[in-house]
């Protein structure tokens, strides 16, 4: 072996062996067991309804933007629950161990958890929160509603947008089976290094980690290729720049961030995996190694992708708030400049991250200024969202109320980022609770706008309304959980507490953590209110049912021009645009209920298990190799390069839906039912439909503006 | 270099201080700087608080005044959807931003050179001006604020202080004196304190909150911080870059006495039995959690011990940690505890 590492080594299992499977600790064992419960009665309702035949064929082989897209939201969702959890395990055990006279159990010498258990907690949630729930519920909304607001049929690259997800799915599956078998690594989100090198961390922990956000990151690249393409390539006729809706806007310059910034993401770490398994000395600290070469590079990535996660947030809240106000967006113009601007100017901030390695004053002057920049495109659109609400006529539904909580949370984020970018300031909060509280106020922002989002769109994907009345008691308690914990967080922050200690040393610190506890109850209720929205809203999903194309009555962009739910080829008829706001526009002239004489066939992909199939063998690689079982990965890679040079080879004709066919659903949304089959198995390829032809994928090219 | 914004600093600085009256208890250490360094790095903070936060008030009344006035209930209200543009508010919204980030860069600046680790000018002031010492960014105090000197300030010879961290200890090496100690920093008041900076394994943060700013400890290379601590007593000092299992209890306390006191001190620790050699520094380095964060003395240290850690490092010395004391869950973590 090329690197030494504790513990033994077979060929066949590598270093997998029955004791990684943690059984003797007693929260993994009920977590085990409860998640075990919980996924055999998820199987069980799905053979109860037989449902097994439509799952397959509508969802987990679809590669309809809708569908990927809502696969996307839930899977992030799912993560935002278990990152969450893991927030209230860090916070208890912060509010017990206190002390040196506080108790200890389980093994913890205060509190419930030991150091090395802490440890995984946290870092799993930095890395489950941003990577794997922030990121797929935001390109999961920018799936469904960017092609909707652009008139566009699907993405420019359907197959692709699948294979983005699935892998996506198996890097969350990695990080999700860290929790049963093996160990999850402690060094923090950021991969802490030298932490990471095998030296100090010989688990298995920081593979995990490391594989998982590789293969992460290489699909969010291909997100963001496929978001561009089809930004730049997919709009309808008539949709110049300037008329093109707010959050495409943010989401072409979200994803020019990430196509620009992940893979130096993906480089950093595999340089990283390198030194772990073929003994480089890329990042060690000694023999040449440099270790503040990995912290500048995953920097370079890690700023820009804050702000891959903040502008598709401003988006949303540039629609959001138009809409309630019953006004066009004030300054759309500078709103598109400063989304643009703001993309641009997250390449040249990354060192604030490290103020205090010791640069000279020069460089930390530099990167002081450039980081300030930051506040004028954010401070450009605040004031342009209040101007919006100016002459306004504003409603308080609950969209409304999560895009306007975001903009106050915005402007608390903006004041703490404005100290963290003054160097002299950055050295007594960096690295302290100051710093974590002010990137929840941020990273809340974005929360805020998902839930806003999630509420705004939800009719237009499922064709019902969330419940209002349980929405908005989440949200409440929601907005006091955040107020209450990040507030006396920034206070700990000023008191000087470090992030990351399992061990409060200091009892003048335990009122704050136990104010911050307070936050996490109130947080546990939200998202009481929060299941309970979802649940009572199925339940109530007849009553709910939308009828008109435009739930809000007020809405503007293109989207909201088809019906709800948005039927399986999105437009019946390719729309031609008008003005800025669409919508409005035809609201406006009274154009909104026409039904166009002729329908002509569409053309559409079919479905295909591939993607599927090349993310399991990519979670089958990822697991191997944290094992280091190197013959299943070998086998996995042989296997993924076979299946994309194959899939290279075939010919997807896509299949052609006939105009009659057309004709017959769009009657039935009229008449006010929900036709069979427009929302569902639609996409259900060349056999959904009698008399469905195949056809060739060029006779189809989207049409340019 | 003068401060030509003093004056604007103390009246803000005052303008301020009804709102900490809240949170002036103990614990607060930010707000209550006990050195040169930590001084100026909170009126920078308070600085940069007030002009944000005037502007954070005035963009979060702006959305306030508006929901309420312009709320649909409200019939009174001018509903005009074709405000959308305006270049008089464009220039505003453009132009504000652009003013306060420029007025905030020019202090961001000059503080970073006051407190610039490796050469921070406030302290140069405060040993040029010894009775302004404690004004930091405002040095020039009127003379009702000027009585807080800092005794000794003038001393020429600074304190050297050579700061090496292992996983999770702090050794502290007083070279001029031939000292050292594990876990115990003590210094005298008024004086220059130069520190050197590095790490036996991985990446810490050397961070006295009450004296000083944060500065990263990196294996293999040398950090460098300054200090002068105004005032006597006992503060605490910690890493603040977490740094694996021990990382929690890695903490010392900072004692600072006036210089009869530190004479003393120093020669009690020469008279300890303990002698800082290469070899008993590859003991201290061995992964060891001092839970008691109990201090130990060294009347003697073999010569050039940190540069010899540092080149060790460079040369791959490396201090496992092992398995059972990382993230490891199989096994439960067996601490080698000091009492």
């Amino acid at each position: 072996m090329l690197v030494s590492y504790p513990g033994p080594w077979t060929p066949f299992f590598g270093r997998l062996d029955a004791q990684q499977i943690p059984l003797q600790n007693p929260i993994l064992f009920w977590t085990f067991v409860l998640v075990s419960l919980g996924g055999v009665a998820v199987l069980a309702a799905i053979t109860y309804l037989r449902a097994w035949g439509s799952l397959w064929r509508e969802w987990l082989t679809s590669v309809d933007h809708k569908k990927i897209g809502v696969m996307y939201c839930l899977l992030g969702i799912v993560m935002l629950f278990r990152g969450f959890i893991d927030g209230v395990m860090m916070r208890t055990q912060q509010a017990m161990a206190v002390g040196p006279r506080s108790p200890g159990y389980m093994g913890a010498l205060h509190g419930y958890l030991p150091p090395y258990h802490f440890g995984q907690i946290y870092s799993a949630h930095g890395t489950i929160m941003i990577l794997f729930a922030i990121t797929p519920i935001l390109v999961g909304l920018m799936n469904i509603i960017v092609p909707l607001q652009i008139g566009a049929r699907d993405m420019a690259y359907p197959y692709l947008n699948a294979v983005s997800f699935w892998l996506t799915a198996a890097a969350t599956g990695l990080v999700m089976i860290s929790l049963f078998v093996g160990d999850f690594s402690h060094a923090g989100w950021v991969g802490l290094s030298p932490l990471t090198e095998l030296a100090y961390s010989p688990g298995v922990g920081v593979d995990y980690w490391s594989w998982a956000v590789q293969i992460g990151s290489i699909a969010t690249t291909l997100a963001s290729i496929n978001i561009i393409v089809t930004i730049i390539k997919m709009r309808a006729p008539g949709m110049t720049w300037t008329k093109m809706p707010i959050f495409c806007w943010t989401a072409l310059s979200t994803s020019v961030v990430g196509l620009s910034s992940f893979p130096v993401f993906t480089a950093a770490v595999a340089l990283l995996s390198l030194d772990r398994y073929a003994g480089t000395h890329f990042f060690t600290p000694g023999l040449g190694g440099n270790l503040m070469l990995y912290t500048d590079l995953f920097w370079i990535w890690g700023h820009p992708e804050v702000y891959y996660v903040i502008l598709p947030a401003f988006g949303i809240l540039s629609e959001i708030i138009p809409t309630f106000s019953e006004k066009p967006l004030f300054g759309y113009i500078t709103m598109a400049v400063a989304s643009i601007a703001i993309g641009g100017v997250s390449w040249s901030v990354w060192l604030h991250h490290f103020f205090t390695m010791g640069a000279g004053p020069g460089v930390n002057a530099f990167f002081s200024i450039a980081s300030m920049l930051v506040g004028i495109p954010t401070g450009v659109k605040v004031f342009n969202w209040a101007f919006t609400l100016y002459r306004g006529r504003v409603r308080f539904d609950v969209p409304m109320l999560w895009a306007l909580a975001a903009l106050v949370l915005l402007l608390i984020g903006g004041l703490t980022g404005m100290m963290l970018a003054m160097p002299a300031i950055n050295y007594t909060v960096h690295n302290s609770v100051f710093v974590v509280a002010h990137f929840h106020t941020m990273l809340n922002v974005v929360g805020f706008a998902c839930f806003g989002a999630i509420n705004y769109w939800f009719p237009k994907v499922f064709g019902f309304r969330l419940d209002e009345r349980t929405g908005k008691r989440a949200f409440w308690f929601f907005s006091a959980g955040t107020f209450v914990l990040f507030g006396s967080m920034y206070a700990l922050g000023f008191m000087g507490m470090p992030r990351r200690i399992d061990y409060i040393p200091f009892p003048s610190w335990r009122p704050l953590l136990i104010a911050e506890e307070v936050g996490i109850v109130l947080f546990v209720i939200a998202s009481y209110y929060m299941i309970k929205q979802l649940v009572v809203s199925i339940r109530d999903r007849v009553q709910n049912r939308v009828t008109s194309s435009d739930v809000w009555g007020t809405a503007r962009s293109l989207e909201w021009l088809t019906h709800s739910p948005v039927p399986f080829y999105n437009f019946a008829v390719q729309p031609h645009i008008n003005a800025r706001d669409e919508w409005a526009w035809r609201r406006e002239h009274g154009r909104g209920a026409e039904s166009p004489e002729h329908y002509e066939d569409i053309h559409l992909p079919i479905n295909t298990p591939l993607p599927l199939i090349l993310g399991a063998w990519t979670f089958a690689l990822g697991f191997s190799l944290v094992w280091r079982m190197y013959w299943l990965a070998a086998l996995s890679l042989i296997a993924i390069v076979v299946l994309v040079i194959a899939r290279s080879f075939q010919d997807d004709p896509g299949h052609t839906v006939p105009g009659a066919r057309i004709r017959e659903i769009e009657a039935s949304y009229r008449n006010g039912l929900e036709p069979a089959g427009a929302a569902g198995d639609g996409a259900g390829g060349p056999v959904a439909y009698p008399g469905a032809v195949a056809s060739r994928p060029q006779d189809n090219v989207p049409a340019r503006p | 270099m003068a401060w030509r914004n003093g004056h604007a600093v103390r009246v803000l600085r005052f303008a301020w201080l009804p709102l900490l009256d809240g949170c002036s208890q103990k614990g607060y250490w930010l707000l209550h700087p006990k050195g040169v360094i930590a001084r100026t790095e909170w009126h920078t903070t308070v600085l940069d608080v007030v002009v944000m936060g005037v502007v954070v008030l005035v963009a979060g009344g702006l959305v306030v005044a508006f929901l309420w006035r312009y709320r649909a209930g409200n019939t009174l209200r001018r509903y005009d959807p074709t405000f959308t543009a305006s270049l008089v508010l464009e220039i505003l919204v453009w132009g504000v931003p652009l003013l306060v980030v420029g007025y905030l860069s020019y202090f961001s600046v000059k503080s970073v050179f006051a407190t610039n680790p490796y050469d921070p000018l406030s302290l140069r002031h405060a040993l040029v001006r010894p009775h302004q010492a404690d004004q930091g960014l405002a040095h020039r105090a009127s003379p009702a604020r000027a009585r807080t000197t800092v005794p000794g300030a003038q001393e020429a010879q600074p304190l050297h202080v050579e700061v090496v961290t292992t996983d999770w200890q702090w050794v502290f090496i007083y070279p001029q004196q031939g000292i050292a100690t594990v876990d115990d920093l003590v210094v005298p008041v008024g004086a220059r304190v130069k520190f050197d900076l590095t790490s036996a394994t991985v990446v810490n943060d050397f961070f006295i909150p009450e004296l000083v700013g944060e500065i990263d400890i990196m294996p293999g290379m040398r950090t460098k911080q300054a200090m002068i601590a105004n005032d006597t007593g006992v503060y605490h000092g910690y890493s603040d870059d977490f740094s694996g299992g021990g990382f929690s209890w890695m903490g010392f306390d900072v004692r600072v006495t006036d210089h009869a006191e530190f004479r003393k001190w120093v020669r009690r620790v020469r008279a300890a039995p303990d002698v800082l050699s290469y070899a008993r520094f590859g003991q201290i380095a061995r992964p060891t959690i001092n839970v008691a964060q109990r201090v130990s003395y060294f009347s003697q240290v073999q010569k050039g011990l940190f540069d010899h850690v540092i080149e060790r490092v460079m040369a791959g010395k490396v201090y496992r940690t092992p398995l059972a004391m990382t993230e490891n869950m199989t096994k439960p973590m067996k601490v080698r505890l000091i009492p």
